[in-house]
């Protein structure tokens, strides 16, 4: 979660130590007036490029590398051509929604510019609703382009869409009402109810080869455990995203590289299995993580260094659940998992803070100096003040580049594994 | 839609005639205090007797004067209990609720108390939320027990979740941003999206007989153009219910008559049927408009004479589509229209106003007379103000009661209408 904005209550009670950077309480104030906002314009070219990087790779591997049937590769063509169409609502609409947001007075001060010109400006938040809607549209579209009315897959895809919905509800009612962090932690369950239902799949995992001896079985059915296990694995996703966040583009950016990592698995799974279901699965992956890469994209647009939007809790939560929904109901929650690696160790870190056992203070962000323009880590236990300790100072930009370039190298590190491991493993 | 705030802005430009009643621009001014800020009490023993006047006979007509299966009896009591706990956690969470969205400046004045001191009254608005969230936990939960994972009701029933939650979702985005009117008309058609994937009926309407010779077809399959009457379906029931709106509770009241008249419609026709999909989809419906009925009792309970909470546009929004969405997938659109009669005559007789053939003034409210406290009727051309003229002066409640009873009187001449049209129409 990104800097954000609290509104200036008198009475407010003290909150507990909030694990996520905040914002400072903004000083009272008339809604900005229409006229003089205007958005800066989005980073179109970086942007542009990076989804040009993303698309040849895949469609490399649609058309060339493996061999995939014609009507899968009409329905994930269309797909993909769907979602840039998303993409460009999303870019349209920002700025039109960054207007209405102003004017109900939800906007944010940059934190990590304080002391420049840049840390007075209104920052608007929550444009993480304009994705979702856009998201949400593109994705319901798409099942009727998709599928027919008697397909098997109109029961997760329709479970998929009410579980990401209610999530970017939940999610807006936060970012509006501001509720206490307690319940922030706890609306991700209410939200991934409908999965629980819709999931029809074996609840048995696989016992790994080495340890079958010890375990005494090679499959192990966990039964309802395994849905609590789903209920967990939505709660980690939307939260780990959460708090691995604070600085211009982290959020939409982490989320853009795992969801790129989940395209390519899928589409490696696709293409190396001749099982029919075990290919439905990972085709309707890749029908829900399309729209939330480019979707997200457009958001990136704005949100990336330095950022003209915030993204809201309804951003990180509305995308933890999408990813956790695709690796639920694709059966890949495992793989999904190692993606999550970097917020796996970030909230791992992270938890003598979060438990309260070490001193946690309002925000965990570094330190800004405005005379260098460099963060400086703090003693703070989250990767992002870890990797300033070890790396050295550097730009609020660069500090970002290199927290994704490590999110791309555990997924990386994760095909990797997978390969190595393929027969050993499984 | 009752009197709403409108955030004083300086520059906003003038918007189109808006046909729903709103509320005066606030002047600037800060959160109000939460300390002195307490809700008053809700009027439950008017409430729980409206609702042990629902529970009698639904309960007679369930266990004694019909024959019904025993396990459908068993999961409508449940859905029933259910949805009482659901009542239970509204009426809690409203307050709650109601302190948050002050404090976020979502509040607004009563304008038919204009000149007293309860229209000097900041009263919180848009608390649809509440009763809109309790209804989806408690809707998710149901299905959870009254379904098994490979019930072919699994992709009406999410459909229905994802549409309610869709269309939730954007009425809450409405009032917060104040959407132009353009665009609030328009968002319930992508709410409406989900179901026309998950419809999966007959798309054919039987002529009446009477007019059979005439056509020449007794069964006549409308095919796509049966789609496009169940999104005009979707886009009537939200917004007809928001534009029979100005008093305190009516929007609430309306939709709680109308939702009990269709639970003992759904019963009759469980009690008269042997088909079995034809009970299964009147059972789908008790199990949407049972946790409709008592959240928005919970509701009620402070929305009436005199409101302590204004609805917003999330709850007729969410309402309307929870009608329309049961309407649909239990195949009883008609009989849901004929219930809907009020309504239609309210947009009928609104029409030369809503497209600007009479001056349409921005509230379309009557007047209120500060020495009698009586209203008066206008000359705007709704419902509200047509009763005021043909039935004289008369208090906001007695007024509000005689729509409701209007109400009820339709929906009971419309079960009369079905019972001697029974064997001429069908």
């Amino acid at each position: 979660m990104a800097v954000r904005r609290r509104p200036s209550i008198p009475n407010q009670t003290a909150a507990p130590p909030n694990p996520d950077p905040g914002g400072d309480p903004q000083p009272p104030n008339a809604a900005p007036s229409l006229d003089q906002f205007s958005l800066a314009p989005p980073k179109l070219g970086l942007i542009l490029s990076v989804l040009a990087l993303f698309l040849i790779p895949f469609f490399y591997l649609l058309f060339v590398h493996y061999q995939v049937e014609s009507d899968l590769r009409y329905y994930i063509s269309i797909c993909v051509a769907l979602s840039l169409v998303g993409f460009v609502f999303t870019v349209g609409l920002i700025p039109v929604a960054t207007r209405y947001l102003l004017r109900r007075n939800m906007f944010g001060y940059d934190i990590n510019k304080r002391g420049t010109p840049q840390g007075e400006v209104k920052v608007p938040e929550t444009l993480g609703i304009v994705t979702a809607i856009v998201f949400l549209v593109v994705a319901i579209v798409l099942q009727l382009c998709t599928l027919t009315a008697d397909s098997d897959w109109l029961v997760e895809y329709n479970a998929a869409l009410a579980c990401i919905c209610f999530m970017t509800l939940l999610g807006f009612v936060d970012d509006v009402l501001d509720v206490p962090w307690r319940v922030k932690l706890a609306l991700p369950f209410f939200a991934s109810l409908p999965l629980m239902m819709a999931y029809a799949g074996h609840t048995s995992i696989i016992i790994p080869k080495p340890l079958v001896p010890y375990v005494g079985l090679s499959v192990l059915d966990l039964g309802v455990i395994y849905k609590v296990y789903m209920i967990l694995l939505v709660i980690f996703c939307t939260n780990s995203i959460n708090i691995h966040a604070g600085l211009n583009g982290l959020e939409v950016g982490q989320t853009v590289v795992i969801s790129f990592a989940v395209l390519i698995h899928n589409l490696m799974q696709i293409g190396a299995s001749t099982d029919i279901d075990y290919k439905q699965a990972h085709a309707f992956s890749i029908y829900i993580m399309w729209p939330l890469l480019t979707t997200s994209l457009g958001l990136l647009a704005f949100n990336w260094y330095p950022s003209s939007v915030f993204v809201g809790d309804t951003y990180t939560y509305f995308a933890g659940m999408s990813l956790a929904v695709v690796g639920i109901l694709g059966h890949f929650s495992e793989t999904l998992l190692l993606f999550f690696l970097p917020q796996i160790l970030n909230f791992l870190y992270s938890c003598p803070q979060l438990f309260g056992f070490v001193h946690c203070p309002r925000h965990r962000l570094p330190r800004f100096d405005t005379q260098t323009g460099l963060l400086t880590g703090t003693n703070d236990m989250n990767l992002v003040n870890l990797f300033l300790r070890l790396f050295g100072r550097c730009t609020e930009k660069s500090l970002c580049i290199r927290l994704l370039i490590f999110q791309a190298l555990s997924c990386l590190m994760c095909f990797g594994l997978r390969y190595i491991l393929a027969g050993w493993y499984k």
